[in-house]
């Protein structure tokens, strides 16, 4: 028997709006209109053993966080049928239940008691929890006096020493210092090494690599694919280029339009072709076709990467020494060259065209390309986002 | 780093599907979730007056406050003359502020707790339950300052005394009773709160606190009124205390059996929508 079972599991959501509630349900008894409905999932079949980890990959909204309200039990499916063998963990609830003026030591008790545990359990336990979490000292201070990474530090102890059956980790492995975050990651491996069921929803598309055994990609709500980590990550990002990115198109700058369009972006590598997959380190160049439909005197590109948790790692533009003037009607390239020394994981390219407006180098943007998304392989010999290429030499004295 | 624990009694988990669970089974996680209620309810109620210099002096000072100052207005500006007056307002007093503060907080509890109860799973009752069984303690000990307030104006101790044991008993199946049904209501309507708060007001003077219920039977009083009050579940539970204490009117075990009655209707009442909407309360907070 599976841990958890998914048959045809679908969640459809009344969308209510603004209306206080009485009186739409009066309204709608009275003109018989409906409300809009949405799936927020659908047609979910799911089968993972006990000891297997799963990795869930989609966009924002794409249905993933109502997948593990399922799982946890909180919401029931509208159709279909779910079902968890075991006692579940959600990693979801870091510090749920965490009670500001109670101490660190009674809330690791209230919170324990909501994940299920015993009275003696969780004092069997306390041990550990505390020495996990690294604030022995702080641990008969009020939790309201806690910084927030020793609030989450003590929260997601108590998650993993409560030993689940499942965990159902949400986005939780960038809580605290990196020394901390490779404690977790550690302590998870081992928890699924003794056993445990694991389902992680996370953006990190490097931990789903080196945690799971497995990823489930979900897009628009319907479950795309049910297959190993590598053709999981690959469909994401095939995904997330066809769409763009909906997340990164807020750009808040005033678009002037009708005299430039980007008609193409893309990233070449050292020989020429197109690549969406780069090794780390590697030479490139981002390449946008831009159609000029009137005169600009100074065009400038402007670029930016961020990482898939939309962090911008390096952005710039030739704004201080623009392209030269361009004719109405002509198409030109617009290329920049950089190298590209990043940590594995899938990433993001903006690019945009701009014009100088004057010797003060104010600006103004003609348009922006839709994003393009890459994947970078290659070194694991650093954390953090970018290889800052340290070497390391000792000297006598 | 510490080695892995063995595992804990592990709950089997749980099937769901679009229909909803049966009553037994939403009964069965209520009685897994004892500890949860007991460990919450103590929360509630002790840090509710942390950091305060009295402490939990505040939870017998503020109802006596209250009651000694209705006492003295009620008797000397209002001159109701019922004999042993203190301790007949203290009995419906208590009886009323315990049932008003628990009804007030525990018909918000599933809306309060939105960020508890949207991710993890108990059963949603628990919630209301634990606001009620906060409200217990304050309960408990203001019947302890009803007994030394008896000692104090003449009503002795005697084998009605006992009685005080089904009028708390009442007292609290009433007031958790309403507070399961409301909770779950106001999940979809939230104007419950609202209404709850005017209705208390009212409820108040429609509940024999500070009068004794034959005074509704004078020739000033409509007949009406007289039935209204009877009806009402909480004039049972007032009417208890007094029988407990300075002696009740003629048809208190009436008021009783009327309360009981409510008890039962609210009750099966607040189980089925809890059993129906167990789980899609979420969908809404």
């Amino acid at each position: 028997m599976s841990a958890i079972e998914l048959d045809d599991a679908g969640k459809r959501y009344v969308k209510y709006e603004d209306e206080p509630m009485l009186v739409s349900r009066a309204l709608r008894v009275r003109t018989g209109a409906r409300h809009g409905v949405l799936w927020a999932l659908r047609h979910v079949d799911l089968r993972v053993d006990h000891g297997e980890c799963v990795g869930v990959i989609g966009r924002n909204g794409s249905g993933k966080s109502t997948l593990l309200q399922m799982l946890a039990g909180v919401t029931a499916p509208t159709e279909g049928r779910v079902a968890v063998r075991g006692r579940i963990a959600p990693l979801v609830s870091v510090g749920v239940g965490f009670h500001p003026e109670l101490t660190g030591r009674e809330n690791i008790y209230v919170n324990g008691t909501i994940l299920g545990l015993t009275g003696a359990e969780i004092a069997r336990r306390l041990d550990s929890i505390v020495a996990f979490s690294g604030i022995e000292s702080f641990i008969d201070t009020p939790v309201k006096f806690y910084s927030s990474g020793m609030f989450v530090r003590l929260g997601f102890s108590v998650a993993v020493e409560a030993t689940p059956d499942v965990l159902l980790v949400d986005e939780v492995l960038a809580v605290g210092d990196i020394a901390f975050q490779l404690r977790c990651f550690q302590r998870m491996q081992e928890i699924r090494a003794a056993g445990t069921t694991i389902v992680v929803v996370s953006h990190n598309l490097n931990a789903i690599r080196q945690l799971c055994d497995r990823a489930l990609v979900i897009h628009d709500g319907i479950p795309r694919l049910d297959a190993s980590v590598d053709e999981g990550i690959a469909l994401y990002h095939q995904l997330l280029g066809e769409d763009g990115d909906p997340d990164a198109d807020d750009s808040g700058l005033q678009i002037e339009n009708g005299v430039a369009k980007v008609i193409g972006l893309r990233m070449v590598a050292a020989d020429g072709r197109e690549t969406t997959n780069v090794e780390s380190g590697d030479a490139v160049a981002v390449e946008a076709t831009v159609r000029f439909d009137r005169d600009v005197a100074h065009p400038v590109l402007g670029f930016a990467v961020l990482s898939a948790a939309g962090i911008n790692i390096h952005s710039t533009s030739n704004l201080a020494s623009p392209f030269g003037a361009v004719a109405a009607g002509s198409t030109h390239v617009l290329r920049a060259r950089l190298r590209l020394p990043l940590a594995t994981g899938s990433y993001l390219l903006r690019a945009g065209v701009h014009r100088v407006d004057d010797e003060f180098y104010a600006s103004t943007q003609l348009d922006e390309a839709p994003a393009v998304s890459f994947y970078v392989t290659g070194s694991h010999e650093f954390g953090g986002l970018v290889d800052l290429g340290a070497s390391f030499d000792s000297l006598e004295r | 780093m510490s080695g892995l624990h063995g595992p804990s009694t592990a709950a089997p988990g749980f099937e769901l599907s679009a229909r909803p669970a049966p009553l037994p089974d939403l009964l069965r996680d209520l009685w897994r979730a004892r500890e949860l209620i007991h460990v919450l309810s103590r929360r509630a109620f002790f840090t509710r007056y942390r950091r305060t210099s009295f402490g939990l002096l505040w939870a017998v000072g503020l109802p006596l406050v209250q009651a000694v100052v209705m006492a003295v207005i009620f008797h000397y500006a209002v001159r109701i003359d019922v004999p042993h007056y203190p301790v007949f307002v203290f009995a419906g007093l208590f009886a009323w502020s315990f049932f008003s503060n628990a009804v007030l907080t525990g018909s918000t509890a599933i809306v309060d707790n939105t960020s508890l109860a949207s991710r993890i799973y108990f059963p949603r009752a628990v919630l209301p339950i634990v606001t009620v069984a906060g409200n217990i303690y304050t309960f408990v000990v203001t019947i302890g300052l009803l007994v030394v307030a008896g000692l104090l104006f003449g009503v002795y101790p005697g084998f009605n005394t006992l009685l005080l044991v089904p009028a708390a008993a009442l007292a609290i199946a009433l007031s958790l009773a309403l507070s399961l049904l409301l909770s779950a209501l106001h999940v979809y309507f939230r104007d419950i709160r609202y209404i709850v708060q005017a209705a208390m007001t009212a409820w108040f003077y429609l509940t024999p606190v500070f009068y004794p219920l034959r005074f509704l039977d004078g020739v000033h009083a409509p007949r009406a009124l007289g039935i209204v009050v009877r009806a009402n579940p909480v004039t049972g539970v007032v009417e208890l205390f007094r029988a407990a204490t300075t002696g009740a009117d003629p048809g208190w075990g009436l008021c009783a059996g009327i309360s009981c009655a409510w008890v039962l209707a609210l009750t099966v009442a607040a189980a089925e929508v809890h059993r129906r909407y167990d789980r899609l309360f979420t969908d809404l907070l």
